[in-house]
């Protein structure tokens, strides 16, 4: 049922409108099996023009009151008329009917977030580039943001001390999940050196949409490019806990996608960009 | 029309209009081809290069050097205008070409569509009822609602001025980066300090924040109170609400006044048509 953002099950025709198939009868319980396998029992109430309405309603039968978001179907969204999520009190999730899986028909793609993580210098933008390129070329709307970027705009309020980063990661997360809800291929390019901050910006995700791409290139590579000069600043001291010099880099345990260097040879960004859109191919995310 | 891309120092970009004969100040490359690689390859124009044809475009990439032709060598087809080879750092276009595809591809333009009023206003009836009509015209938005948004990305703000100028901020930015990336993006939110939602508009290029007023009258908007919220803040067991006790201030030159006729309100849905009759006028829904 459309209304509720999941979607019918085979044999049920799409609710628009409030107009129910002709054959619904009046208050019958349907089961809903949403998007992402959550089943949602709604009860259906036809009045003498046919037109439904919706009450979702609690295991136990009775109407929850209130009708669920759309574009998060776990993460445990407050049903309640009015919530107080962090330090916001009275605010109310606003439903609408035109949900992620609508903007995704319409873009023929499905929406992610691409993170790609890894020292300064180690190919983090150039990647994001080439595949940002090559998907606009496919017909696949992307958009990058770049940390360094973010930096400038939304997180301009932020310094480099661990609670700042901490912080700077979490809006970029944020950030990255609402252009995943509307459906665009999101590519995130920061250094996001603590492992836990990472990990955090996957929870919020729904399972499979966040992407994690690990720039595995050694840091002796890394400082021979040094593209921005901070290397060199870090080692004269100039610059205080930078990644890699005297701050650690946490490389991930079980990211999606490590692109490496082999044999001093390393693969073009072209090339490791490629080897993304394989894997978003393989993983459907290149069709509604 | 042909986007160019080429090494330094030339800069990519695109020139939508097209006129004839040379340049005079700036060394910008543009060219019409009417069809596909054979005519471009018998005009050597493009030397070491990676052409790829997309439908009627052609991508020129990395090509190397330019050789001046008038239009008559080239048959009426084909118009070019060249400029130096030594051509420098020029910006073609004040948007960049990831821009521009995006564009392209959504057939639209982005923009911010700043939804702002008290409580009970509509602005979130209004938001939804754009986006549903927007989509239902193939075009792709996405709304910001000043409550969703406090669930996620502002979840650590509350509701003391400063914590609402902060929310304001985080809100816009993150509206920029939609409109950069295409999108018509719909903030919904009360926004009640004329500074915070100027500061917004000033992030943007001009014409790309549209600012809409939800002029309703306090008194409507309390006897709707959709929420509950101004029966709690007349009990006094909300502080600083807006209408009550924390003052609205109307914006004093916005795009678009939605307001109420006598005792009538026009329906979400004539409102979403005024709006869109704007975003049509405008260019913004092509691209």
């Amino acid at each position: 049922m459309n209304a509720v953002g999941i979607k019918p099950l085979p044999g049920f025709a799409t609710l628009r409108d409030g107009y129910l198939p002709g054959n619904a009868k009046a208050r019958s319980v349907l089961r809903i099996t949403a998007a992402d396998g959550l089943q949602q029992a709604v009860r259906v109430d036809v009045n003498g023009n046919g037109k439904a309405k919706l009450d979702t309603l609690k295991p136990n039968g009775s109407p929850l009151g209130s009708i669920l978001a759309n574009g998060f179907t776990s993460n445990g969204k407050n049903q309640s008329p009015l919530s107080r999520i962090g330090n916001s009190t009275n605010i109310k999730w606003h439903e609408c009917s035109i949900d992620k899986i609508d903007r995704q028909n319409l873009l023929n793609q499905k929406g992610c977030v691409i993170w790609i993580t890894g020292l300064s210098g180690s190919g983090k933008s150039t990647v994001a580039c080439h595949l940002s390129k090559i998907l606009t070329q496919m017909g696949k709307l992307t958009y990058i943001l770049d940390g360094d970027n973010l930096r400038h705009g939304l997180n301009s309020d932020l310094s480099f001390k661990a609670e700042d980063r901490a912080e700077n990661i979490r809006r970029v997360g944020e950030v990255a999940k609402l252009f995943s809800d509307a459906g665009v291929i999101c590519i995130a390019c920061l250094i996001s050196p603590y492992r836990r901050d990472r990990e955090a910006c996957r929870k919020i995700l729904p399972n499979g949409d966040f992407i994690e791409v690990f720039m595995d290139v050694p840091l002796g590579v890394c400082e021979s490019r040094d593209p921005k000069g901070l290397y060199k600043l870090a080692r004269a001291g100039k610059i205080k806990g930078f990644t890699g010099i005297d701050d650690p880099y946490e490389p991930p345990v079980n990211c999606e996608i490590t692109l490496k260097c082999d044999n001093g040879i390393y693969a073009s960004p072209s090339a490791m960009a490629e080897k993304v859109i394989c894997y978003l191919e393989y993983n459907g995310y290149l069709q509604a | 029309m042909v986007a160019l891309q080429g090494t330094r120092p030339f800069v990519s970009g695109y020139r939508p209009e097209f006129g004839y004969g040379p340049l005079q100040s700036s060394k910008l490359v543009f060219a019409r081809f009417s069809v596909g690689n054979n005519a471009v390859k018998n005009l050597g124009l493009c030397r070491g290069g990676d052409v790829r044809l997309r439908s009627s475009r052609i991508i020129i990439r990395q090509w190397r050097s330019l050789r001046r032709f008038d239009q008559g060598l080239l048959g009426k087809d084909l118009q070019m205008m060249l400029g130096n080879e030594k051509s420098t750092n020029i910006v073609w276009h004040k948007s960049s070409v990831d821009k521009i595809d995006r564009q392209e591809l959504l057939q639209q333009k982005g923009c911010v569509i700043w939804i702002t009023g008290l409580s009970g206003s509509g602005k979130s009836t209004l938001a939804c009822a754009l986006s549903r009509c927007l989509h239902s015209r193939g075009k792709l938005t996405y709304i910001l609602d000043g409550d969703n948004v406090r669930h996620g990305l502002n979840r650590d703000l509350g509701f003391k001025a400063e914590d609402r100028a902060e929310n304001i901020r985080r809100i816009g930015e993150v509206a920029k980066l939609f409109a950069d990336a295409g999108v018509i993006c719909i903030a919904s939110l009360i926004s009640p300090y004329r500074k915070d939602r100027d500061g917004c508009r000033a992030l943007l290029p001009d014409g790309d924040f549209i600012e809409v007023f939800m002029d309703m009258p306090l008194q409507v908007c309390e006897a709707r109170d959709p929420k509950g919220l101004y029966k709690f803040a007349r009990a006094g067991k909300i502080k600083g609400f807006t209408g009550i006790d924390d003052p609205y201030e109307p914006p004093l030159n916005c795009e678009i006044v939605l307001k109420q006729k006598g005792d009538n309100c026009a329906s979400p849905c004539n409102m979403a048509e005024t709006v869109i009759r704007y975003l049509e006028e405008k260019g913004y829904l092509r691209a």
